[in-house]
């Protein structure tokens, strides 16, 4: 493939220098930027739904349901005690009341807190690997005797629609990558056969003094390497520029899960192959295009 | 000065077989055509517009296939010739189209250097015999021309040039000098003579019937109504030996 791309200079000349047509760089370039964004998007998406997944599937919080606060604070030091001591857990941290109340306030409002509505004491805990549901009822099992009514919320529960949800936009990017590398395809295709018709006349008579099917599909394989080449170089610089731009949007967010949701640095790597993957599918094509047409000469 | 067709040995460069040519679905252009083509040979194809001349060259020149009979080129089946051997067969035949069909978007120089490339021969190989052939068709001066600055008459010449510039074992010419005036007319036909001395089989398809007096011993293929007559009887005998007369 590129020692077919490096013609001589004296076979360039035999299809005129323009290239394949006006606007073709630049409509390689308009899908070469909407597919990397495509797949910038599935990227972090991908990341952050793993990175995501495994932080908060490791988390546990440990709610204690105690009406007195005083036996409720007791409680919640002695569970996190007793959590501190058990394999497996990487850390333990008390939610504190203030804490509590500054999570509830938005949904009940300032001082009524105390007053009114006994809240449970909160422990969050992290451990080292995903815990089985087994492993939690264990522990629950273990907590009962410090604190009669303990409640165990793993974050992997009642997070998992969303991660589905994740995954099926992971998986939607993938599509719609596959969808405009087909549509980048058939662009090509066209764009060779169009090429093909105004040049016909040459190719025949080419042809006609013995040149080969490969002779020709080389001429334009180059033009579309060429072609490609420029669209690419374009729509990475646009692609890139917008995920950076973006990229420090998600860096200026609040933590958490959007936190969680970067453009991950092998990215790049894999965002700059794709413009040479297409110049190489693009190549292919025209390749193809050429052959299957000359194939219906003699 | 007047030409007749060398001498070499005799091994047939086409052999036509009961070749019928139809397109489509309409009648046969070309019917029950057999003939052989020697080498070293320099035959006339004659015969009215509508005849098939064109349609029998292109048969010739291995541009379509026949709708029946047999075509042996080189010594090979030109009918069961797989089709990505058919290049190289090509390779071998020089052809002059009627309407010239230059590379619009090349040089006059780049024209006629087309079959060499085309073949893989080097560029410093090639220059000197472009060049030489530029001042033989008197356009060393328009060598950068496109052809579309040429006159009709310098497009012919560049056509031919382009034809025959790769030496081919078998040069197929339509209406070749039509366009020039009988000075230049002349002049290539020496060209062809001279190519037809080192060995290469011409087929000169005209209608100038004073081109024929200018080759002594060509033979005539007339075709009339796509059927081949055979006036002077010459295609059933082999060429006559080589004599230049002034």
């Amino acid at each position: 493939m590129l020692l077919d791309f490096a013609l001589p200079t004296h076979d360039r000349k035999l299809i005129p220098e323009g290239r394949l047509s006006g606007q073709m760089p630049w409509v390689i370039a308009i899908m070469l930027f909407l597919t990397l964004l495509v797949a910038a998007a599935g990227l972090t998406l991908a990341d952050a739904a793993r990175k995501g997944g495994d932080d908060l599937a490791q988390q546990v919080t440990v709610q204690i349901i105690e009406a007195d606060p005083a036996r409720r604070a007791t409680q919640r030091a002695a569970v996190a005690k007793a959590m501190r001591g058990l394999p497996g857990v990487v850390s333990v941290k008390p939610v504190t009341d203030s804490e509590v109340r500054n999570l509830l306030e938005p949904w009940l409002g300032t001082g009524v807190i105390d007053a009114d509505i006994p809240v449970p004491a909160l422990v969050d805990v992290r451990f080292g690997n995903l815990p089985t549901d087994a492993m939690l009822k264990q522990l629950q099992d273990q907590l009962r005797p410090i604190a009669p009514n303990t409640r165990l919320d793993s974050h992997s529960s009642w997070m998992a629609p969303f991660f589905q949800l994740m995954s099926a936009l992971v998986l939607l990017a993938g599509a719609v990558f596959l969808l405009l590398l087909v549509a980048t395809s058939a662009v090509v295709v066209l764009a060779v056969r169009s090429t093909l018709n105004t040049h016909r006349g040459t190719i025949e008579i080419m042809h006609m003094m013995g040149g080969t099917d490969l002779q020709a599909a080389r001429l334009f394989q180059r033009r579309v390497a060429l072609d490609a080449l420029l669209g690419g170089v374009v729509g990475f610089g646009a692609a890139a520029a917008v995920i950076l731009a973006i990229g420090g949007r998600f860096a200026a967010a609040e933590p958490g899960l959007l936190a969680a949701a970067s453009f991950p640095w092998y990215g790049w790597a894999i965002l700059a192959f794709i413009p040479l993957a297409v110049m190489g599918l693009a190549m292919l094509m025209a390749r193809w295009t050429v052959i299957s047409a000359l194939k219906k000469m003699l | 000065m007047r030409f007749v067709p060398s001498r070499l040995p005799m091994q047939s460069v086409v052999e036509f077989d009961n070749v019928g040519l139809r397109y489509g679905t309409g009648a046969e252009t070309l019917t029950d055509l057999s003939f052989t083509l020697f080498p070293g040979s320099f035959y006339f194809l004659t015969g009215a517009s509508g005849a098939g001349k064109t349609s029998l060259l292109k048969l010739l020149y291995l541009a379509h296939r026949p709708s029946r009979g047999a075509i042996k080129m080189f010594g090979y089946d030109a009918i069961t010739l797989p089709r990505d051997r058919l290049p190289g067969f090509r390779r071998r035949i020089g052809v002059v189209f009627q309407d010239f069909r230059l590379v619009q978007h090349l040089s006059t120089f780049d024209n006629i250097a087309l079959p060499l490339r085309i073949a893989g021969i080097q560029e410093k190989d090639l220059q000197g015999p472009v060049t030489e052939m530029l001042a033989w068709i008197g356009l060393t001066e328009r060598a950068d021309a496109r052809p579309a600055t040429l006159s009709g008459g310098e497009q012919q010449r560049v056509a031919i040039a382009r034809a025959v510039i790769g030496r081919p074992e078998m040069l197929v010419a339509d209406e070749p000098t039509g366009n020039v005036d009988p000075d230049m007319a002349l002049r290539l036909l020496q060209l062809f003579a001279a190519l037809n001395k080192l060995g290469t089989t011409v087929v000169v398809a005209t209608h100038d019937i004073h081109l024929l007096q200018e080759v002594d011993g060509a033979q005539m293929m007339r075709l009339d109504k796509g059927r081949l007559s055979d006036p002077t009887g010459s295609l059933k005998h082999p060429p006559r030996p080589l004599v230049l007369k002034n």
